[in-house]
C-alpha cells in the first residue's frame, strides 16, 4: 500500500504541468476519502441502519407469522371440514346398512311365518285325513260285525228252519263275500 | 474531444473554455460560491512526510463536499429510521418520505446486497448500504448549484474501490481459509492432472492475480469517467455561449439553445448518478458473492 502511495505521488509530482489537475491522484484525499467513509459506515450502522433494517424484518417477520397462522388455521379448516364430510357419508352409509338390513330381517321374518302357516295347514289335514280314515276303518269293522251278527241270527233263523244244508251256509258265505267287495 | 480554443481567441473573449472545464472539474484549495463568496486557503496546511513520500492531508474542495454528503447521508438515514420508530410504535403502516427512503434503502439491501452475496449478503449490506448512498450524494452533489462532486475526482474513486478490494479478499480469505483461498490465485483446472495441472495453476496464477486487481480498478475509473465525462459535457455546452456570445443578433439563440441543451444533459445525469452508484455497488456485491462461492 506504501509502494503504491509513493507510486501515486511520485506520478502526481511529474505530471505538475503534464497531466490536468482534473485527472491527478492526491494520496491525502484517499486518506481523507476513507476516513470520512468509514465514519459515515460506522455511524450509519450504529445509529440510522438498525431501526429501518430491525423494524422492518420485525415487520415482516410479524407478517410472515401472521400468514403462516393463517395458512395453517384455513390447513385445520379444510381437514375438519373434511372429517365431517367423512362422516356425513359414513352415517349415510350406516344408514343404509340399517335400513338394509332391517328390509332383509323383515323379509326373513315373512318367509318363515309363511312357511309356519303353511306347514301348520299340511298337519291340520293331514291329522284330518288320518282322523277320517281311522273313523272310516272302525266304521267298515263294526258295519263288518254288524253284518257279521246279521248274518249269523239270519243264519240262526235259518238253521231253526233247517239246519242240515251245507248247500245253505254256502249261500250266506256267497252273500256276504259279495257284500264285502260292494263295500271295497 | 474537447477543442481547446486558439490562445488568441482566448484572449480576445477574456473565457479559455479549456481552462474553465478542468479548472470546475479539478479540486482545489479554495471555495467557490460566486458571488456570495469565496475561501482560499493555505495548499500545505497540513502536510506529512511519510518515508519517501508526502502527503498533503489539506482539506480540498472534494473533502468539503465529501463531508457534507457523508452528514447529509447519515441525517436523512437517521431522520428516517427515527421516523419509521415513531410510525411503527403508533402501529401505523410507514408512510411519506421515511417510507421512501426505507424502499429504497431495503432496496439495495435485498436487491444489490442478498440476492448477490448469498446467505451471509445481511452480514455485508451495510456496507454495501453505506456505499450506495455515499456515492449517490456524492454524485448528486455536482448537479447542485456551486456544487462539485467528490466522485469526479479518481483519488476518491480509488479509496472506495481500495476499500471494495480488501472487503472482497479478506472476506473470501475468512470464508475460504487460506488454502481455499490460494486456489482462487492458482486455480485447479478440471480435467488435467499431475505436473501438468501444476504448471498450469502457476502459468495462471499472475492472470488471475491481475484480474483480483483489475476489477477495482474498473469500478474506480468507471465511476470517475462517468461523473467527471457528465461535468465536461454541461461545462462545454455552457462555454458555447462564451465562445459565440458575440454573434450579435443571435446571441440570445445561442443563449436558449445552450440552457435547454444543459437541462437536457443535466437530467440525464440525474439518471447517470443512481446508476452509477447502483453499478459500483452492485459489481462489488457480486465480486464479494463470487468470492464467497468460490470453491
Amino acid at each position: 500500500m506504501l509502494t503504491l502511495f509513493a507510486v501515486l505521488q511520485e506520478h502526481a509530482e511529474t505530471a505538475e504541468g503534464g497531466l490536468p489537475a482534473t485527472f491527478q491522484v492526491n494520496p491525502g484525499l484517499i486518506i481523507w476519502t476513507w476516513v470520512v467513509f468509514l465514519s459515515l459506515f460506522w455511524l450509519l450502522r450504529k445509529y440510522a441502519f438498525p431501526p429501518i433494517v430491525r423494524l422492518t424484518e420485525e415487520r415482516e417477520k410479524k407478517i410472515g407469522k401472521q400468514l403462516q397462522e393463517a395458512e395453517k388455521a384455513n390447513a385445520e379448516a379444510q381437514a375438519a371440514l373434511a372429517e365431517h364430510r367423512k362422516l356425513l357419508e359414513g352415517s349415510k352409509v350406516e344408514a343404509q346398512a340399517l335400513l338394509s338390513e332391517a328390509k332383509t330381517l323383515a323379509q326373513k321374518e315373512r318367509e318363515q311365518l309363511l312357511d309356519k302357516t303353511r306347514d301348520d295347514q299340511k298337519d291340520l289335514l293331514d291329522r284330518a285325513k288320518r282322523e277320517i280314515a281311522a273313523e272310516r276303518d272302525r266304521a267298515v269293522t263294526e258295519l263288518r260285525k254288524e253284518a257279521v251278527d246279521l248274518s249269523l241270527a239270519a243264519a240262526a233263523k235259518l238253521i231253526q228252519e233247517r239246519l242240515d244244508s251245507d248247500q245253505d251256509r254256502k249261500i250266506v258265505e256267497g252273500y256276504l263275500e259279495t257284500l264285502e267287495s260292494d263295500r271295497a | 474531444m474537447i477543442q481547446e480554443p486558439a490562445p488568441q481567441a482566448a484572449e480576445e473573449h477574456g473565457v479559455d473554455i479549456g481552462e474553465l472545464l478542468l479548472h470546475h472539474t479539478a479540486d482545489a484549495y479554495e471555495l467557490d460560491f460566486e458571488p456570495l463568496f469565496t475561501a482560499h486557503w493555505d495548499p500545505h496546511l497540513l502536510e506529512f512526510h511519510v518515508g519517501p513520500m508526502l502527503i498533503n492531508l489539506t482539506p480540498t474542495k472534494h473533502v468539503v463536499f465529501m463531508v457534507l454528503a457523508a452528514v447529509l447521508v447519515f441525517l436523512t438515514m437517521y431522520l428516517a429510521g427515527r421516523a419509521l420508530e415513531r410510525q411503527r410504535a403508533g402501529e401505523r403502516a410507514p408512510r411519506g418520505l421515511a417510507n421512501a427512503i426505507e424502499g429504497i434503502a431495503l432496496w439495495v439491501r435485498k436487491d444489490i446486497a442478498i440476492d448477490n452475496i448469498g446467505l451471509d449478503g445481511a452480514k455485508f449490506a451495510p456496507y454495501i448500504m453505506s456505499v450506495f448512498f455515499f456515492i449517490l450524494y456524492c454524485n448528486l452533489l455536482g448537479l447542485v448549484p456551486w456544487g462539485a462532486s467528490p466522485t469526479g475526482n479518481l483519488a476518491v474513486t480509488a479509496a472506495l474501490a481500495i476499500l471494495s478490494l480488501v472487503i472482497i479478499e479478506v472476506s473470501g480469505m475468512l470464508k475460504l481459509g487460506f488454502r481455499g483461498y490460494m486456489r482462487t490465485i492458482f486455480p485447479t483446472v478440471p480435467g488435467i492432472e499431475g505436473g501438468g495441472a501444476a504448471v498450469l495453476s502457476v502459468a495462471l496464477g499472475p492472470i488471475e492475480f491481475l484480474g483480483k486487481l483489475v476489477k477495482p480498478f474498473a469500478l474506480a475509473v468507471r465511476l470517475f469517467g462517468n461523473m467527471t465525462a457528465g461535468h465536461f459535457v454541461i461545462l462545454a455546452l455552457f462555454g458555447m455561449i462564451f465562445l459565440f456570445g458575440n454573434l450579435g443578433v443571435f446571441s440570445w439563440a445561442i443563449g436558449v439553445g445552450s440552457a435547454a441543451l444543459v437541462l437536457a444533459i443535466m437530467l440525464l445525469e440525474l439518471i447517470v448518478a443512481f446508476v452509477q452508484a447502483y453499478v459500483f455497488t452492485l459489481i462489488t456485491a457480486v465480486l464479494i458473492g463470487v468470492m464467497q462461492h468460490e470453491h
